[in-house]
């Protein structure tokens, strides 16, 4: 038998080069979203100007990201004035030093599709105070979080933790009405945090439209 | 096809839509949806029940959702309005017709919806104090996406009077056509297990399922990843599908939603499930029907069978480069390059063509055997061509023959310096096809191992997709050749004839020796050291052969034939030895905790430890690298030890039914299958075909 085993690997060994190959062409790759209680992963993006930035950059701060396309009607919902939903929570965010990044997804020619100039247009003509619009018309900070709608939040600790991922609120509509009647699940969330709890609803089922991935 | 023209039409649509949208979002009567409200009847009794129902037209390529929207999207709702002198409670809730599946980024957003019409079919009971007329007055709510979401309100209204029943025969012949689309309750079983990810849904019932039925798993809630590929097995009661769970997702008492079943030929049809959780029912998951599987059926399994064809292309391109192809190849090109030294270049194409024809011929010839062994037994198992003993002699002798014309102690026809002529002589196509078919024949030991993936999917696929995917593999195995013989540059590039022709041809002798060593050593697993020693006596029996037929004459020549004839013939007949007659050890390594069996991985769970099955064989090349880059290692091995993983060997170098059920059970075409049962847990991972230590090891700790 031993000679059999030497010839074995003699065989396995011509063969080994040729099939890793072809493994390498079959096997497929996995790639898990991922999960709130997990490390959130890691990721550097173009701001709307023209910086590059690393979540890294924010350690030992509460990080709220933002996904978001101007066209999309709950997106509008959001940033409709009065109420300005969306514009509170960014500057309540800032006056409690949590660094809010917006982040824009959608793919050149789609809607919602920004360059820097027009980021920066659509803060001011909004009213808005995030702390960075991130340009990511290449879809890849949107798919590595597996951001499905706009809107769709991701709330990650200082210490990096995936706290909350989901909807902004409990209400999926677009109708402006609907904010008051909703519970604001990132207020909620951005609260416990506070208070030093575990986050009461950690996911919850975005709503809005579809991202507009390339 | 269909979907093809529609998503053009969609394109030219978002096109012309794009420019004026600004404007039609304000204006009312440019919506994307014609919105009424319709009913059965027109005219009413107090206090009876009656279907109206919600009526929509699309533009193309808008979609309007179901009850659950999938990733993106919002179902539509009917809001009672000033105006109407009905309670709300007087109209029940939408009954929603079946929804097809609204994929919006491949593999990341999947809706759940309707285009082109949609009909919400709802209850209306009267109330009983109701007279004169019956008003309602009422918004339709619903949001409407193309490439972009609008949502829309309509107001819709009806006035029904009170006090005889008249028909609206119109609107009751539509109605009654959508309700006949609602899912209907499922009168069988379902069954979650959740043990392990991916989840398996089993469904089973009486009558089965129509055969070739392809079905979805639309979930009522978001427990499981929409976009994610349901891969289908099935069985006489029933169908098993496999969910991907989302990243939050668990299933609570029950995991309900819907199934829509898409069956070849037939309107699609829907059920209302309610999956208990629990083991996967029996009779559901004995076939792979391993294609994406949904409502696009056809589509998509016209892309995933061009997907397998195309996998199957290029390993036929890299076989090529295999130790047993090569040195045939070689000698093609080395006759090609006298051919166009020799000014017989015009000949190349036609002898292109021939090889490609011998290769395509020998490779259907294999995919029709293939077809014919699953037509006996109900199911093929890949390298199967590498259990029959007989076969592996003879693949042997022939690898020996080879090698001996490799090293010139015989010529076939003409000298290797003369092939030019010998190409351009009326024999030339005829040896040009049978070179095709010999590099066929001489691939075949390499072919198994090479294309698990996809022929394992493709094995439940009807003939016509497993030919494809074969004539596929053939036609990337013929391509380097064919490319060479019609593009006149390529030959001027290739290097001058020469004494180097003969020494490379020489050298390659040894890739075919070895091959044949290893063949040998196969077949010892088989049928034992005795059939060994008859191949190594038919390979005396060629030697003698080319000796004796070196001489030329009649007599010389009939006694090369029949030894020949003793040399392929007797090792084939003493090889064929009934399977079990064989004890050889099989190799094992050796913190091998034992042979599989059902039993003893049940036994092994029942005592709370993991469980690591590796089916393999001797003559599978992949199970062999497994070994070497993971299973064998001493990481592996450590953490193996430090886990108390009970390891297990299903050795399916000889024919097993039990092991060839267990395949067929997971939906595997053959070895290498590796199975990881968490301590635990009842269902396995099914591990990909390439192991690496680092997947190993982080499953054993359970990273």
């Amino acid at each position: 038998m031993q000679i059999t085993r030497r010839h074995l690997s003699l065989a396995a060994g011509m063969t080994a080069a040729v099939a890793l190959t072809a493994g390498a062409l079959i096997a497929s790759t996995a790639q898990a979203a991922p999960a709130t209680g997990a490390q959130a992963p890691a990721f550097t993006g173009l701001t709307s100007g023209g910086d590059t930035i690393s979540l890294a950059d924010f350690a030992g701060k509460t990080v709220v990201l933002e996904w978001t396309n101007d066209g999309c009607p709950f997106v509008k919902k959001h940033y409709a004035t009065p109420p300005s939903n969306m514009q509170t929570l960014q500057k309540t965010a800032a006056a409690d030093d949590i660094v809010w990044i917006s982040v824009i997804s959608s793919a050149e020619g789609e809607q919602g599709y920004a360059d820097g100039a027009r980021a920066d247009e659509l803060t001011a003509s909004r009213g808005a105070a995030p702390a960075h619009v991130v340009l990511d018309a290449e879809g890849t900070i949107g798919k590595l979080y597996g951001a499905k709608t706009t809107p769709h939040m991701y709330i990650i600790t200082p210490e990096g933790e995936l706290v909350y991922d989901g909807a902004i609120d409990s209400k999926p509509s677009a109708k402006v009405d609907d904010i008051a009647k909703a519970t604001n699940y990132v207020t909620a969330a951005l609260g416990d945090l506070e208070a030093g709890r575990a986050v009461a609803t950690p996911t919850s089922k975005p709503y809005g439209c579809a991202v507009k991935y390339k | 096809m269909i979907r093809f023209h529609r998503a053009m039409l969609a394109a030219l649509a978002g096109l012309f839509l794009w420019a004026p949208m600004a404007a039609a979002q304000a204006a009312p009567d440019a919506r994307r949806a014609e919105a009424e409200l319709i009913s059965e009847r027109a005219g009413v009794l107090p206090g009876e029940t009656i279907f109206v129902a919600l009526k929509m037209t699309l533009d193309p390529g808008w979609h309007v959702y179901w009850r659950n929207a999938g990733d993106a999207g919002l179902p539509p709702e009917l809001i009672l309005d000033e105006g109407s002198n009905i309670p709300e409670e007087a109209l029940g809730e939408f009954m929603w017709p079946l929804p097809k599946l609204l994929p919006v980024v491949e593999g990341e957003i999947m809706d759940y919806g309707y285009d082109d019409e949609a009909v919400f079919v709802l209850p209306l009971t009267v109330p009983e104090t109701a007279s004169g007329q019956v008003r309602i007055n009422a918004v339709a709510d619903y949001l409407i996406c193309e490439s972009i979401c609008i949502p829309e309100t309509a107001d819709v209204s009806l006035v029904l009077t009170v006090g005889e029943p008249i028909e609206n025969v119109a609107s009751g012949e539509i109605i009654g056509e959508w309700i006949a689309k609602v899912p209907g309750p499922f009168e069988g079983e379902a069954r979650i297990s959740d043990a392990a990810a991916p989840w398996t849904l089993s469904v089973a019932k009486a009558d089965g399922f129509p055969e070739g039925a392809r079905v979805r798993f639309f979930p009522s809630n978001h427990e499981i990843s929409h976009p994610a590929d349901q891969p289908q097995r099935y069985g006489p009661d029933g169908v098993s599908l496999s969910l991907t769970p989302d990243r939050s997702g668990k299933v609570g008492e029950t995991l309900d939603g819907i199934i829509r079943v898409d069956a070849p030929g037939a309107e699609p049809v829907g059920y209302e499930i309610r999956a208990a959780r629990g083991d996967v029912l029996a009779g559901t998951a004995e076939t792979a029907l391993a294609e994406p599987v949904g409502a696009e059926a056809a589509v998509l399994g016209w892309r995933g069978l061009l997907g397998l064809a195309g996998l199957a292309f290029i390993g036929g391109v890299i076989l090529n480069l295999m130790p047993c192809v090569l040195p045939v190849l070689s000698m093609k090109a080395i006759g090609m390059v006298s051919a166009a030294a020799s000014g017989h270049a015009n000949e190349l194409k036609s002898h292109g063509l021939w090889y490609t024809a011998g290769v395509l011929v020998s490779f259907a010839a294999l995919g029709f055997a293939i077809l014919a062994v699953r037509q006996a037994t109900g199911f093929a198992t890949l390298g199967f061509q590498l259990q029959h003993a007989p076969t592996v002699a003879v693949l042997a002798l022939i690898m020996f023959g080879v090698g001996l014309w490799l090293m010139g102690f015989f010529e076939l026809g003409t000298s290797i310096q003369n092939t030019g002529s010998g190409l351009a002589s009326r024999n030339g196509a005829t040896g040009a096809f049978f070179t095709g078919v010999l590099a066929a024949v001489v691939g075949a030991p390499c072919v198994g191992p090479f294309l698990g993936a996809a022929l394992g999917a493709v094995m439940g696929q009807p003939a016509v997709a497993v030919i494809a995917v074969f004539l596929a593999m053939g036609f990337g195995m013929a391509l380097p050749f064919l490319i060479l013989s019609f593009v006149p540059g390529l030959q001027r590039v290739l290097p001058k004839p020469g004494k180097w022709m003969d020494t490379l041809k020489q050298a390659f002798a040894f890739p075919m020796f070895l091959t044949a060593a290893w063949l040998l050593s196969v077949l010892a697993d088989l049928a034992g050291a005795g059939a060994v020693g008859w191949a190594l006596v038919g390979a005396t029996a060629l030697g003698f052969a080319v000796w004796v037929a070196r001489g030329g004459g009649n007599v010389r020549r009939g006694l090369a034939i029949a030894a020949l004839a003793v040399g392929f013939g007797l090792p084939a007949v003493q090889a064929n030895v009934p399977p079990g007659a064989v004890t050889g050890e099989a190799a094992v390594p050796s913190y091998a905790e034992g042979a599989w069996s059902p039993a003893q991985v049940d036994a092994l769970l029942a005592e709370g430890r993991p469980v690591f099955v590796d089916f393999t064989a001797s003559w599978c090349a992949s199970c062999q690298v497994n070994k070497l880059t993971t299973l064998n290692t001493a990481k592996v091995k450590s953490a193996f030890e430090a886990a108390d993983v009970a390891f297990l060997v299903a050795d399916f170098t000889r024919k097993d039914p039990a092991i060839a059920e267990e395949l067929k059970r997971r939906g595997r075409a053959g070895v290498p299958m590796y199975l990881w049962y968490p301590a635990g847990s009842r269902e396995p991972q099914v591990l990909p075909e390439l192991l690496n230590q680092e997947l190993v090891i982080g499953l054993v700790e359970g990273r």
